[in-house]
Order: structure tokens, then C-alpha cells, then sequence
């Protein structure tokens, strides 16, 4: 229990003081990545007799947040563990002299931490959080770099095609939690039927995302914007297998609909992102679109029922893809750069760092005796021994074959230039490196134990899988380093290099309803502008009639009535003279007149 | 007896005359209040002696008659007021100086 606390909170203290404190990064960041790594390896071993350690924390009414170390978990736990301490450590040669080195190790371990955090979750509420976390410290460590052009819109990019998926994953979860009526992993897992199909297909969503699958396989290559450590972070044992993680611990539950389409999903996109690998230009580009394929592979063991040939598998590229990036971290130091032009003949100039990289390649290609061998095989006597295997078989070949073509191009590039000049030693990437390709050259033969400590069986593949397995590779391999991608790909080529448009499948399904939308609310807009000024323009005219009305009418009128009146008076006042006689004579005429007018009554009466 | 009402009516007329020559040619306000006393008295003259001569029965007559007399006896009071007020303020009766009653 204390090694599981630990496990989480050693990185994520570590990050947090970094973040305070702002000073001796280096130091920090090792302490707590060490402390995490040791304490990750006690806990393995642990629960090596088999007892599960439980962490139960208050959260949710009826929904306790849960820290669980299976046998599973705690793989995974040391999985990430490893691949973080080995890449802090070579971060810890790369980013010499980088002034904001504080915020990146501080990032870097906040990250490693969601990351534990996500595979040690043992009920969804927490799986939520961590996702989110390991989203948002990605945003901001594929960002690092703000300031240069594109890292930006990079990073947003890669935000925001997770979080769509990850609607999936939330309503997902959701279905999950409301039909078992507890968050906790394990319990969920046993429900079944109609309720499972819906909730495996819509964690599908969410790991699609995450893992970078067809179609949102795009902003995986477009994160590369970000340091070279972050990608081999994010590529192996973190961002982008969680998505491989979600799928493989939710593996028990899925029905077969689920399955067939997970296994779908990764065989067209181990074949798709292998095209895009093999048309690609940028080392560094071409091994995110490789980490794609691989994860394609990965979700065909998934579907076609073998999640631990899934989890070898994951293992293996874990360590050969951190290796291989970092190999490409030290060629982009040297040459300033990462594309294949630049890079070319790199690997003559270090021929120790080419090495290194050449195991892996060939590791990730599957040749014997090294990891990925063992984990292709395991994948590929799957696919040969599901009921989909006409589907997923041709698919998981083909992904094989294609494997091979592109790690064989990359080395071929990497060889076959003038070496240019030899610059200094770079110990610390060389060991961080150096750990990785030892990893993956020898992880393979720590398989039988894994399975035991797993306590399952992969069935053991007759001799017609090994063949098929390394002639696809050698095969490749071939291709790729004697074939030019041109030739290889003939009409594919310009496709591939556009990454298919399937990022347009995006900008289908999003991008273009949502500025049609816009329009639409920009006509709406206009309408009612026009509409708005329509009213206030015949106020306008109401109010400049009252106006007209008040001074030419009733103005007019009362200040007409009021001048005859004061003329009136005029008129009168001029009879007054203030004479008593004139007024007493003018009295006694009107008499007079009156009582003519009165005697003369008779005459007109 | 249309005589003697001929004869009281004559009279009245005369009295009428004078108090129109007097009101009309004074030019002293007493002259002139006199000469409308003397008009008013022609009325009176009238009155009486149609009451007299044609309605001798009918008592509203001489009521009527009693009524312009306390009148004149008011109208006089202020018309003097007047007079006497306008003397003490200005030194003089003549209306050919008052003016201020021009609007």
C-alpha cells in the first residue's frame, strides 16, 4: 500500500515542488522519477504472491476513488516507471541549457504521474480524471515550445482531436456506471449483452483517439512539434497507450461485435499509418505514424481475443519506440533537424547511437530473438486463431510487411549518406538510450515470465507463425532498404505523404458542419440585423412624422390661435381711450341703438 | 287718467334729458354722478307712474321701485368713494386728466 501511495505520489510531488521552487530540475526530477521507479519495482514485487493491494480514497457518494495493484496494473506501473526514468534521464542531456527547464521536468513529471494514476485506477471516476490529466500535461509538453511557429496549433490540434474522442470514453463509462450501478473496474466488467456492446464500441471512441487510430491518426504526427523526449514519452508507454490499456484492461467485457471492430479499427490502421510511415519524409514523423501501425497491431490481438499478446506487444514497442526516438533525439542534435534529407548518413557519424537504433529497428521489424518478435508472433497466432482471421490476419501480415519497409528505409537513410563531421560524446542520451535498446533487445525472454506472473497462457504458435512472422519482417526489411518508397508505393505515394486525407475524414465530419453551421448562424445574424434595423428605421420615420406633426400642426394651430387673440386685444384695447365722456357717449349710442332696434320690433316681427 | 300718466312721463322724459345733457357735458366726476342720479331718477319717475296709473294693485311695482333706490344709494356711496379717494390722491375731480383707465 505504501509502494502503490508511492508509486503515484513520488513524480507527482516531485513535479508540484519543481513547479514551486524553479530550481535544480535535473535533481528533482531524477529523485522523484527514481523514488517512482523503485517504488513501482517493490510493488511488483509485492504482489508477486498474488494478494491485490487497494488503495480506497473518499470521493463520489457511493463511488470511492480506487488505487488498485493487480498483477495487470502493476505491470503496467512498471512499465511506465521504467520508460519515464530512462527518458528523464536522457531529457536530462537534451534539455542542457534550455532556460524553462523547471517547467518541462515539472510538466514531464506530472505527466508520468496522471500517467501511473490512469493504470492503477481501479474504478472508472478515477480513469476519467487521469485521462483528462494525461491530456492536458500532453497539451502542455507538446506545447512547450509555444513560441515557435506551429507548436501552437500543434498542440491544440492533438487537444482537441483526444477530447472529441473522449466524448466516447464519458459516455462510455457512463453507460458502464449506470448499468452496473458501481464505478469499480472489476465489477463493471462483468456485465454483458447489448450494455457491453454499446459501452465497448464507445470506448473504442475513446481509445481510437488517444491511440492515435484511423481516422484520427493525424495529430499524432503533428505532435511532434514537441521536444524529442515528450514524443518518445508520449509514443510508448504513455499518451498514446492509453488508449491500448483502456481497451486491454476493459478486454473481459467486450462482446464479439466489439471485438471484431476493435480488431478492424487496428488492422486498417496498422496498414494506413504503415503507408504513411513508409511515404514520409521526417524520421521523426515517420515514427509517430509507425507508433500508429504498431497500436493497429496492438488493437487486432485485442480483437481478435488475445489482450496479452495486446499487453507483450505494448511492452515491447514501449521500449523499442522510446529507444528509437531518443536514437532520433541524438541525430537531430547533430544535424539540426529531423528530415530524412538532413538526416542522411547521420548514423555513420555515431556509429555507437546507430547501433543502438538499428537494434531497435529491427526489434520493432520482429526479427529473433529480440521483444517484438515474440509479441508479432503472439499477435499474429492470435489473428491466425480468431474466428475473424480472413479479416485480420491479411491485415496484421500486411502491417507486418510494411513494418519491416519502413524501419528498413529509415536505416537505410540513416547509413547510407556522407557521415559529415563527428561532434562530442553525449553520455547521458547515450544511457538513457543505451537502457531502452538493452530493453528491448532482451525483453522478449522475460515474456514466459510475465505470462506466469500474469497467470495466463498464450498459446504457444506451431512453427508455420514464426515463419510468417519473420518472413514478413525480413521481407520488409528488404524492401525497405533496397526498394525506394517511390517505386514501392507507385500510385500510393502521393497519398501516404498527404497522410490520406483521412484527417479530412475530421474536417468531413467536424470541421466542415461546424463553419456551415457558422454560416448559417452569419445569414441568421445578417437576417436579423437587417430585420433589427428594419424596426428602427420605421421608428425613425414614426418619430419624424410626431415630429413633423407637433410644429406643423399643433403648433401651427396654437400659437396661430394665440397671435389672433393677442391681435384681438390689439383691436379692442385701441376702442379704450380712458375719456369717461367717450365711454359714457358710446354707452348711451348703444342704448340708443338697442332700443331702436327694439321699437323698430314691429316693423320686421 | 292716460293724462296724468302722459303728464308723469313727460316729466320722467325731461328729468332724463337733463341727467344726459349733465352726464355727458360735466366734466367735474360729481357733476357727472349727479347727472346719472338725475337719469336714474327719470326711470323711477317712469316706474312709479306706470305702477301708479296701470297696475295699481300690483305691490311688486313699488318693491321694485324701493330696490333701485337703496341701489342708487350704494352706487352713489362708491361713486363718491371715488371721488373722493381720486381728490385726495391727485388734488382734483376733472375727468379730462383721468386716464390711467385706458387699457
Amino acid at each position: 500500500m505504501t509502494m502503490l501511495a508511492l508509486t503515484l505520489l513520488s513524480p507527482l510531488l516531485a513535479g508540484l515542488a519543481l513547479l514551486a521552487l524553479r530550481r535544480a530540475p535535473e535533481m528533482i526530477a531524477l529523485a522523484g522519477i527514481g523514488l517512482g521507479f523503485v517504488a513501482a519495482l517493490a510493488q511488483l514485487a509485492g504482489i508477486a504472491g498474488g494478494e491485490t493491494v487497494q488503495i480506497i480514497l473518499p470521493g463520489l457518494p457511493q463511488m470511492p476513488l480506487r488505487l488498485i495493484a493487480t498483477p495487470l496494473t502493476a505491470v503496467f506501473s512498471i512499465l511506465v516507471a521504467t520508460v519515464a526514468a530512462s527518458v528523464v534521464l536522457y531529457a536530462v542531456g537534451y534539455m542542457r541549457g534550455d532556460a524553462e527547464r523547471p517547467r518541462f521536468f515539472g510538466t514531464l513529471l506530472l505527466f508520468v504521474a496522471a500517467m501511473q494514476a490512469l493504470v492503477l485506477a481501479g474504478d472508472w471516476i478515477t480513469v476519467l480524471a487521469a485521462w483528462e490529466l494525461i491530456g492536458f500535461a500532453s497539451y502542455l509538453l507538446i506545447g512547450f515550445w509555444h513560441g515557435r511557429a506551429g507548436v501552437a496549433s500543434a498542440a491544440t490540434r492533438a487537444f482537441v482531436y483526444t477530447r472529441s474522442a473522449d466524448l466516447g470514453l464519458y459516455v462510455g463509462i457512463f453507460v458502464l456506471i449506470g448499468w452496473a450501478g458501481t464505478s469499480e473496474i472489476s465489477a463493471t466488467l462483468a456485465i454483458s449483452g447489448t450494455p457491453a456492446l454499446v459501452a465497448g464500441l464507445l470506448l473504442l471512441i475513446g481509445a481510437m483517439g488517444k491511440s492515435a487510430q484511423v481516422p484520427m491518426q493525424d495529430w499524432l504526427q503533428r505532435a511532434m512539434a514537441g521536444p524529442t523526449p515528450v514524443s518518445a514519452l508520449l509514443h510508448s508507454a504513455t499518451l498514446v497507450a492509453a488508449g491500448a490499456i483502456l481497451l486491454i484492461r476493459a478486454a473481459p467485457m467486450l462482446p464479439g461485435g466489439a471485438l471484431l471492430a476493435v480488431g478492424l479499427v487496428g488492422g486498417v490502421t496498422a496498414v494506413i499509418t504503415g503507408l504513411i510511415a513508409l511515404g514520409e519524409r521526417d524520421l521523426k514523423r515517420l515514427l509517430a505514424a509507425s507508433t500508429a501501425s504498431q497500436y493497429g497491431l496492438m488493437l487486432v490481438a485485442i480483437g481478435a481475443g488475445a489482450p496479452i499478446a495486446a499487453l507483450l506487444h505494448l511492452i515491447a514497442h514501449a521500449a523499442i519506440k522510446s529507444a528509437l526516438f531518443l536514437g532520433a533525439g541524438v541525430f537531430q542534435h547533430d544535424r539540426n533537424g529531423t528530415g530524412l534529407e538532413i538526416l542522411a548518413g547521420a548514423g555513420r557519424a555515431r556509429p555507437g547511437i546507430f547501433a543502438g537504433f538499428a537494434i531497435a529497428a529491427l526489434a520493432l521489424a520482429g526479427l529473433p530473438p529480440m521483444a517484438a518478435f515474440f509479441s508479432k508472433d503472439a499477435i499474429l497466432a492470435a489473428a491466425l486463431g480468431s474466428d475473424a482471421a480472413p479479416w485480420l490476419l491479411p491485415l496484421a501480415l500486411a502491417g507486418s510487411v510494411l513494418t519491416g519497409a519502413y524501419m528498413g528505409r529509415a536505416l537505410n537513410v540513416l547509413w547510407a549518406g556522407a557521415p559529415g563531421t563527428a561532434t562530442a560524446p553525449v553520455p547521458l542520451l547515450a544511457a538513457g538510450m543505451g537502457v531502452l535498446v538493452g530493453l528491448a533487445a532482451v525483453l522478449g525472454f522475460g515474456f514466459g515470465a510475465l505470462e506466469e506472473f500474469l497467470s495466463v497462457e498464450v498459446e504457444k504458435p506451431g512453427w508455420i507463425v514464426p515463419a510468417m512472422g519473420l518472413a514478413v519482417g525480413l521481407g520488409g526489411l528488404a524492401l525497405g532498404w533496397f526498394v525506394a518508397p517511390a517505386r514501392l508505393l507507385g500510385p500510393l505515394l502521393a497519398p501516404s505523404q498527404n497522410g490520406f486525407a483521412i484527417a479530412g475524414g475530421m474536417d468531413a465530419l467536424i470541421l466542415r458542419p461546424s463553419l456551415a453551421i457558422a454560416a448559417a448562424c452569419e445569414r441568421l445574424e445578417r437576417a436579423l440585423f437587417d430585420a433589427v434595423m428594419a424596426v428602427g428605421r420605421i421608428n425613425l420615420s414614426f418619430g419624424r412624422a410626431a415630429r413633423s406633426a407637433d410644429t406643423d400642426a399643433i403648433d401651427w394651430a396654437i400659437f396661430g390661435f394665440v397671435r389672433r387673440t393677442f391681435a384681438l386685444g390689439d383691436r379692442a384695447r385701441r376702442l379704450q381711450s380712458g375719456f369717461i365722456h367717450r365711454e359714457l357717449a358710446l354707452t348711451v349710442i348703444g342704448i340708443a341703438l338697442i332700443a331702436a332696434a327694439l321699437l323698430a320690433a314691429p316693423l320686421y316681427s | 287718467m292716460i293724462l296724468e300718466l302722459m303728464i308723469a312721463l313727460t316729466i320722467g322724459a325731461g328729468l332724463f334729458a337733463v341727467g344726459l345733457y349733465g352726464a355727458l357735458s360735466q366734466t367735474n366726476l360729481v357733476m357727472i354722478i349727479m347727472g346719472v342720479e338725475l337719469i336714474l331718477a327719470a326711470a323711477l319717475v317712469n316706474l312709479v307712474a306706470f305702477w301708479r296709473y296701470l297696475h295699481p294693485d300690483e305691490p311688486a311695482g313699488q318693491m321694485f321701485v324701493l330696490i333701485i333706490m337703496a341701489v342708487m344709494a350704494v352706487e352713489m356711496a362708491v361713486g363718491f368713494a371715488i371721488a373722493i379717494s381720486r381728490f385726495r390722491s391727485r388734488g382734483s375731480v376733472e375727468m379730462e386728466e383721468a386716464r390711467e383707465l385706458k387699457g
